[in-house]
């Protein structure tokens, strides 16, 4: 037997296996009813086969693995699926998930099935035929075996763990004194997988009783080997059980496999053996039922699926002195509200404890900062400074201070002297570092999904920019080339704009193309109508004003917008007028020269008939005429002038 | 004297030397951006929501390195402001609840019966969470979703559910324990007592 080292801490709580571990495994039998959750190991959950109403046989696959890491399921026992939908879990959350239901029919007929000798058939085969059996650690945490014996490094040694270092728990105990010729087996077996390394069983020294007869059957068997190790909980951790067998450490963060480990518990290795020599899947296991409680507490053959409340009423538990029920050990298991649970793949125990047994959930005390946590812990952590840190929230410091690393053994709760409840502390610190490491992860999915949106719209805008653009080119060119096919036709891009830039230089001159003398009139007509409307709407306001009429500020606006009008309509009529080289005030001096010649003229017409003195009257009358003549004439050139040009305005 | 003449000459022979050595590191390890924002960026929830009143979470990372209150946030809440006022130096404010309150966290689902295909919602959609075409059903991937809400307003016949997440066996973690401190002396010796199921 090799050399053994110990590792930190440790405590020693009262065995209690006592209870349990005399009697031999009795079968139990065969439930009506089997609840098989989908979701029994690490990993991703199995995916139902088979619709309601199926009749099925023991050992037919009824949920097959999906993906790498998970594990097929099959039918514990014949019967018929009645049912597949959501019961709640043996899950400390005690939530509901699916689970396949089957009526039992109590034939217990097996599907047609066969083993194989390891010895003739290669590697794949034989790691096939222990993924499809669904063999998941038999020990607790429920990994999918097959995943760790695909291990892709060197494994040199081959860890058996034995230890089963809980207390109550015996099924490993028992298992190894009935069964240890299909261990050894499964052994060989797993042995054979990993290229042969060597194998050490390491066993605690409280079951003599199972060293001596592993012992015996190992006799003239080599490469695997017993070592017995000292009773400590919890030695039957896999990083403690490798530190006590081999000195090494796993890594933070790392497994076993990284130290050319691989580690195993036996009722895997018994399972594997089934699996391989016999073609039995995995779909029954061997529960421990103990506790004051349990009248009949021993060790129980149950079928996979088995009713919590079933398995208790074979054993004999009285419900009424039961005041925990809990699944696993009384260190690291949990405790069940609900009996319907069913008993799962890694079930090794169900613990009915009277109140003497396992004190009731009590009230804690203050920390006193004793420090005994900090002694036992075998992870060598700082369990009062990770409570701190727990309580306070403060996760980023209990990472540092390796929460990871905690194993969740209890070991620290179980000495404190003021009951405090450590390991809930870890747990909820370490499903709070879990969701915050998801949602971070999520934040930055979601930060670069919402960037790559951003950039796509605006990729989408350029886009659509320059297609625009490249629209615009191809018209142009299709316009050029239209004009040089027929180059006498008038461009008409050059007439729309040559016609835009008149309206822009005849802005007054309307669209229906009014005679010249009525558009000017008009103009006038248009600048007298708003001025008057302004001087009413100017006499309004000023009377709202006088009278403090309510309607003032609308009045003024009415006036305001008036007057910009009456301004634009001047503006047009004087742009007009000053185009046509019109000017008003010429035009009526003109004619009030031309009147007052008239009336010069006609006095003296006047003074001749009264007058004698005709000659000299005569003269200044021809003077008067002449003068009349030429301003009548020059008032006459000027409008025709006007008339003229107005008339050249409108046809160009 | 000539000692003096040495020691200007020994210190202008180091303010040199010195000022090369900052100049080179000056350009060799040139920070581009602003780190800060990208810090801040990095802690706000990325929910795109723009309940801070900024049309997305980095413009606010922007806003809060110009001096911008930390406290606008709801999706983020209590632990965002607390990680920003570590990072800030700065004091940790409670929510400012005109910006909202913190609620737990939803996940958007199409009433599918329901939706008419206008692909309103998925106009609004900051991280593209939301799948349909035009007269055609539309569904949320859930993965995907932010929860941020602007899906929901949109929807002219609003057909549009913020449902909380559902808690799983494999999301469910533990809750601290009731932080009961007994006040009476309890016997401490049935064994074993360190049960740590106290759930």
């Amino acid at each position: 037997m090799g050399r053994i080292w110990p590792f930190h801490g440790g405590v020693h709580p009262p065995e209690n296996k006592q209870q349990s571990n005399q009697p031999a495994i009795v079968t139990m039998r065969v439930p009506k009813q089997l609840v098989l959750p989908l979701n029994q190991h690490i990993g991703a959950p199995a995916k139902c086969l088979l619709e309601v109403g199926t009749k099925v046989l023991k050992g037919q696959l009824i949920a097959s693995a999906q993906g790498f890491v998970s594990a097929n399921i099959h039918a514990p026992s014949s019967g018929t699926i009645t049912a597949i939908e959501e019961r709640t879990l043996p899950h400390p959350s005690a939530l509901v998930g699916p689970c396949i239901v089957i009526d039992t029919d109590g034939q217990e007929q097996w599907i047609d099935h066969a083993g194989i000798d390891p010895l003739s058939v290669d590697k794949g085969e034989l790691l096939q035929c222990i993924r499809s059996a669904g063999i998941t650690g038999m020990g607790g945490a429920g990994f999918p075996s097959a995943v760790k014996l695909q291990a892709k490094t060197q494994i040199n040694m081959l860890i058996i763990n034995a230890a089963e270092c809980e207390p109550y728990i015996t099924a490993d105990d028992r298992l190894i004194r009935e069964y240890s010729e299909q261990i050894i087996a499964g052994i060989q077996i797993i042995r054979q997988l990993l290229n042969q390394p060597a194998c050490i069983i390491g066993i605690e020294d409280n079951k003599a009783e199972a060293i001596a007869i592993l012992s015996q059957a190992l006799t003239g068997i080599d490469g695997i080997e017993v070592a017995v190790i000292p009773t400590k909980y919890p030695s039957g951790g896999e990083k403690q059980l490798i530190q006590i067998l081999t000195g090494q450490q796993v890594p933070h963060g790392g497994i076993p496999a990284d130290l050319g480990l691989v580690c195993h518990n036996v009722g895997t290795a018994k399972a594997i053996a089934d699996a391989v020599l016999l073609g039995q899947p995995l779909i029954s296991r061997v529960t421990t039922v103990t506790g004051k409680a349990a009248a009949k507490a021993g060790n129980y053959q149950v079928l996979i699926g088995t009713q919590v409340s079933d398995l208790m009423a074979f054993a004999e538990v009285d419900l009424a002195s039961t005041s925990r029920l809990v699944m696993g050990g009384p260190m690291m298991g949990f405790t069940l509200t609900d009996h319907q649970v069913s008993v799962v793949k890694s079930t090794n125990c169900i613990l009915a404890s009277s109140a003497l047994e396992l004190a009731p959930v009590a009230d804690h005390h203050a920390c006193i900062r004793c420090g005994q946590c900090e002694v036992v812990c075998p992870a060598e952590l700082l369990p009062q400074q990770l409570f701190w840190f727990a309580k306070a929230e403060e996760f980023d410091k209990a990472q540092s201070h390796n929460l990871a690393d905690c194993i969740e053994c209890g070991a620290c709760a179980w000495v404190c002297p003021s009951q405090i409840p450590l390991v809930q502390y870890y747990r909820f610190a370490k499903g709070r570092v879990k969701t915050l490491h998801a949602e971070t992860q999520l934040a930055e999915h979601a930060r670069l999904r919402f960037e790559t949106r951003e950039q796509r719209l605006i990729d989408d805008k350029l886009a659509k920019e320059e297609k625009r653009k490249a629209r615009a080119v191809a018209a142009a060119a299709a316009q050029a080339a239209k004009r040089a096919a027929n180059p006498d036709a008038e461009d008409p891009i050059a007439a729309a704009l040559a016609r835009v830039n008149q309206q822009k230089q005849a802005p007054a001159t309307s669209v229906t193309a009014e005679p010249p003398e009525d558009a000017y009139k008009a103009l006038k007509t248009a600048a007298a109508i708003t001025r008057t409307k302004l001087k009413k709407s100017s006499k309004a306001l000023s009377d709202a004003l006088a009278s403090g009429h309510d309607q003032v500020e609308s009045l003024q606006t009415t006036v305001d917008q008036l007057t910009l009008k009456a301004n634009a309509a001047q503006a047009a009529l004087s742009a007009y007028e000053t185009k046509l080289g019109l000017d008003p005030e010429h035009e009526k001096q003109l004619q009030v020269a031309a009147a007052k010649a008239g009336v010069v003229v006609r006095k003296l017409e006047k003074s001749l008939a009264i007058a004698e003195d005709a000659a000299t009257i005569e003269a200044q009358i021809v003077t008067a005429k002449t003068a009349h003549a030429t301003a009548n004439q020059a008032l006459e050139a000027y409008q025709h002038k006007s008339t003229a040009l107005q008339q050249q305005t409108q046809e160009s | 004297m000539q000692s003096l003449y040495f020691a200007i000459m020994v210190l202008a022979l180091l303010a040199l030397v010195f000022g090369a050595i900052l100049g080179f590191a000056a350009i060799r390890f040139k920070v581009d951006g602003d780190p800060i924002v990208d810090q801040i960026d990095n802690l706000l929830p990325q929910t795109q929501c723009g309940q801070c009143g900024h049309p997305g979470c980095r413009p606010y990372a922007e806003a809060i390195a110009n001096g911008e209150a930390i406290n606008h946030c709801p999706p983020g809440g209590e632990s965002t402001i607390k990680a920003l006022a570590d990072l800030l130096d700065v004091e940790a404010i409670p929510l400012d609840e005109e910006h909202g309150t913190e609620a737990v966290r939803t996940i958007a689902y199409i009433r599918e019966d329901e939706c008419i295909g206008c692909t309103k919602c998925i106009q609004a959609c900051p991280v593209d969470a939301i799948l349909g075409a035009a007269k055609q059903m539309h569904t949320v991937i859930v993965d995907e979703c932010t929860g941020c809400d602007l899906c929901v307003e949109p929807c002219p016949v609003d057909c549009i559910d913020m449902l909380p997440i559902e808690v799983t066996p494999a999301s469910w973690h533990w809750q601290p324990p009731t932080d009961i401190i007994a006040t009476s002396n309890h016997a401490h010796h049935a064994a074993p007592q360190g049960d740590v199921s106290h759930g």
